[in-house]
């Protein structure tokens, strides 16, 4: 047994590392089993350490990513110190003002068109007024004497009293309908909202 | 003043240029003849040759990136802005540093500056189920690829579990270191952390998923 202590674990790893113990540590480790086995330990970890990290590492950066690395890296180098691309805006989307041109014929067109426009403005304005002179008119008073009133009787059947209604719509005395006929709205007067 | 995980990253006044780093690699080269094709003038060449650059650093950002950020779609923007900041910012990049240093750092700055943008955005969203939390994936595969067998394992699963359960700051150390494979002098400067921090962190980190783990186990 030898007689120098046992090497601590910091010079351990660094013998382990370094490879270049001292002469008085290679003769320790030569005689010593236990510092030599806790050598051989600590190099063991060493090496399956720092072959599982490099294996961890390559198996994420596979030889097909390192060549896209590469290749970006180089295309950068060669994008460098260019200047910036300058787009230009699509000559299509440019609007021409176009000139104006004279046309007389047109002139006369849009002037005949204001007029009528304006014709039918006015027209419009003034025949409620001239309607409404000849609806009243008709709103004239009936005498009572012209009214023939007559009593249905509720033992009337509906197909007499429509009968009777369409008499009195032909014959002579449709006149006593008139003024139910001038308050009623015609169709050709009632204007779409 | 403590420093947050949300804080942008600067390099750190004490911090060594010289020495801790490897001796320059093929993407730093790249990145040098990118830069003077860009000084010279011709553009487009340095815009073609630049693809061979995103190429080699692509896969390596895009882990790191994963794990900053738990959500592939900000980790792909992530990695794609640093790019382009790289391109942009090349004619002020230094030949005698590694390429991969500086271009972490570009990295895990735009990790926090997304992480940051996340928070405000999520200030106003209701929250939504746990499921959001895990990484989207593409559309499975009928034939799972390797890394898809370790992660179905339960021990893989478990791992898994535990390096997400890390704090942020535990996290980012442990995924440059393990993952992104940033000696902690990097790392310190891609986070702009003291060394001896990075190293606290790193331990923190290691015992935290060890108890993870065998808590796990002892289930």
């Amino acid at each position: 047994m030898t007689q120098h202590p046992h090497l601590s674990d910091d010079r351990l790893i660094e013998v382990s590392l370094d490879r270049s113990p001292s002469v008085t540590e290679r003769e320790h480790l030569g005689a010593c089993s236990v510092c030599a086995a806790r050598r051989a330990d600590l190099s063991q970890l060493l090496v399956a350490t720092t072959s599982v990290a490099i294996a961890e590492a390559d198996a994420v950066f596979t030889p097909e990513r390192l060549a896209r690395q590469k290749t970006r890296i180089l295309l950068r180098l060669e994008q460098e110190g260019r200047p910036g691309k300058v787009v230009t805006f699509p000559a299509g989307h440019v609007h021409q003002p176009r000139p104006l041109r004279a046309r007389p014929g047109m002139r006369w067109v849009a002037g005949a068109a204001a007029a009528g426009v304006f014709i039918g403005i006015l027209a419009g304005h003034y025949a409620p007024v001239f309607r409404s002179g000849a609806r009243q008119s008709s709103f004239a008073p009936v005498s009572p004497e012209a009214v023939t009133v007559q009593t249905v009787s509720a033992t009337m059947s509906e197909e007499e009293f429509l009968g009777r209604l369409e008499m009195a719509i032909d014959g002579t005395s449709g006149t006593t309908l008139q003024p139910l006929h001038d308050l009623t709205p015609l169709a050709w007067e009632v204007s779409a909202p | 003043m403590p420093r947050t995980a949300q804080q942008r990253v600067t390099v750190p006044a004490g911090a060594s240029r010289e020495g801790n780093f490897a001796p320059l690699s093929k993407d730093s080269g790249l990145a040098a003849e990118i830069k003077a094709m860009i000084v010279s003038g011709d553009r487009d060449a340095a815009r073609e040759r630049f693809a061979d650059l995103v190429a080699l650093q692509q896969r390596r950002a895009s882990r790191i990136a994963y794990h900053c950020l738990r959500d592939v779609h900000d980790a792909d923007e992530a990695v794609q802005d640093a790019f382009v900041k790289v391109f942009t910012h090349l004619t002020s990049y230094r030949e005698d540093l590694p390429f991969e240093v500086w271009f972490t750092r570009i990295l895990v700055n735009g990790c926090l500056d997304l992480r940051k943008a996340r928070a405000r955005r999520l200030r106003w969203v209701l929250p939504a189920s746990p499921s959001t939390e895990v990484a989207t994936r593409e559309p499975v595969e009928p034939q799972p690829n390797p890394e898809d067998r370790l992660l179905a394992t339960e021990c893989g699963r478990q791992i898994a579990a535990a390096v997400a359960q890390l704090p942020e700051r535990q996290r980012a150390v442990f995924t440059l270191c393990q993952i992104g494979g940033q000696s902690a002098a990097e790392v310190s400067q891609a986070l702009g952390l003291s060394e001896p921090t990075v190293r606290v962190h790193l331990f923190r980190a290691i015992r935290k998923l060890r108890g993870l783990l065998e808590r796990e186990r002892t289930r």
